[in-house]
């Protein structure tokens, strides 16, 4: 089973990541039995010509790790739900993975709907017009997309991208806060701080 | 990867899990995923004690879980090990996660920066073990002047 992050580390390596940007933090929510745990990886994206790095956590959706991975969701800024077309086992998941979505990010995070593995049209479990307006009865994006192919991926991080910034732009998401998920990177080093507590993990931490 | 190591748990959800644990425990009903839980917030603590207990508690998890729950366990405990800077240990435990599932990109992650670290460990080890050797027979060379000048 290929899931969405198979593309999060592409070849070529991605461009180092530009001095000025401000990281946003993005959770994906996917069923992906192969992923122990939780997995990090970045990505740049280009928004009105400005490059953004995308921090990536992207959690497992089996049960036993679901209590603990929900302390990845928080200062969360965009989240993205990923459920496989041709199982509607992972589509039922949606609603209890909105509900933890909704409630332990804020209200401004961008939420993303995707219905992975979009290349096998044949073995289609969930049509699209009923995802669609599942997505539109939630207020949430929504795209199909294939990790096989790449198809809608890169749209998928970048509406993302684009939605974060017109919320920070419309003042609905504060960068300064520190559970908005974008951090903004001080100008100077703090005094006192371990070097490790420059972590971008741990920033994110917003208690 | 070096973010996943490094990802440190809040006080706040750390003490949430033990409570949970503690809770289990006292009523007698320790159910092994609550253990799972509680075990991998102890192994992200930025106390190595807690680590350890998180470490001991994996282990003793791997022993009575069956098969296809050992996964979980040896990624967790390579990494737990990497934190407390155990890293031949940590080394062993993602080889055998490796042996089972060679296409385990999360386990070859893990590896490859284990291995790194060890490598520019041992570098730095050498390079004082040679800082030392090098002292010692400046010394000696000292000491063997001082005593020709006396002779």
């Amino acid at each position: 089973m290929l899931c969405l992050k198979a593309l999060m580390h592409p070849t070529p390596p991605p461009t180092p990541p530009p001095h000025h940007s401000h990281p946003l933090r993005v959770l994906v929510m996917a069923d992906c039995p192969h992923t122990i745990g939780v997995e990090f990886g970045t990505r740049i994206i280009e928004v009105s010509g400005q490059k953004v790095k995308l921090q990536i956590w992207d959690t497992a959706g089996q049960e036993r790790f679901r209590a603990v991975t929900r302390s990845y969701y928080r200062g969360a800024a965009g989240a993205l739900m990923v459920y496989d077309i041709t199982r509607r086992s992972t589509y039922n998941h949606l609603s209890s993975w909105l509900t933890d979505a909704r409630n332990l990010t804020n209200p401004n995070t961008v939420i993303f709907l995707i219905g992975n593995k979009a290349d096998l049209e044949a073995q289609r479990d969930v049509t699209y017009e009923e995802a669609k307006q599942f997505a539109e009865e939630n207020g949430l994006l929504f795209l199909e997309a294939s990790a096989k192919t790449g198809d809608n991926v890169e749209e998928a991080f970048l509406e993302t991208a684009k939605k974060i910034y017109q919320n920070i732009q419309d003042g609905s998401l504060d960068l300064n806060a520190a559970e908005s998920g974008v951090q903004h990177k001080p100008a100077t080093s703090q005094p006192g701080r371990l070097p490790n507590d420059t972590q971008p993990a741990k920033d994110a931490c917003s208690c | 990867m070096e973010a996943i190591v490094k990802d440190v748990i809040c006080a706040e959800d750390l003490l949430k899990f033990e409570k949970k644990y503690k809770e289990e425990e006292a009523s007698g009903s320790l159910s092994k995923n609550t253990k799972f839980e509680y075990a991998w917030c102890l192994i992200r603590s930025k106390y190595p004690d807690d680590i350890g207990h998180g470490v001991n508690m994996l282990e003793a998890l791997y022993h009575d879980g069956p098969a296809e729950e050992h996964r979980d366990y040896l990624f967790y405990l390579a990494v737990g090990n990497y934190r407390l800077k155990e890293y031949e240990k940590s080394l062993n435990f993602v080889k055998s996660l490796l042996k089972k599932e060679p296409g385990n990109t999360q386990a070859r992650e893990l590896e490859r920066m284990i291995s790194k670290k060890m490598q520019r460990d041992g570098l730095v080890g050498m390079a004082i073990v040679g800082g030392v050797v090098a002292g010692l027979a400046g010394l000696a060379a000292v000491a063997i002047g001082i005593s020709k000048s006396k002779s």
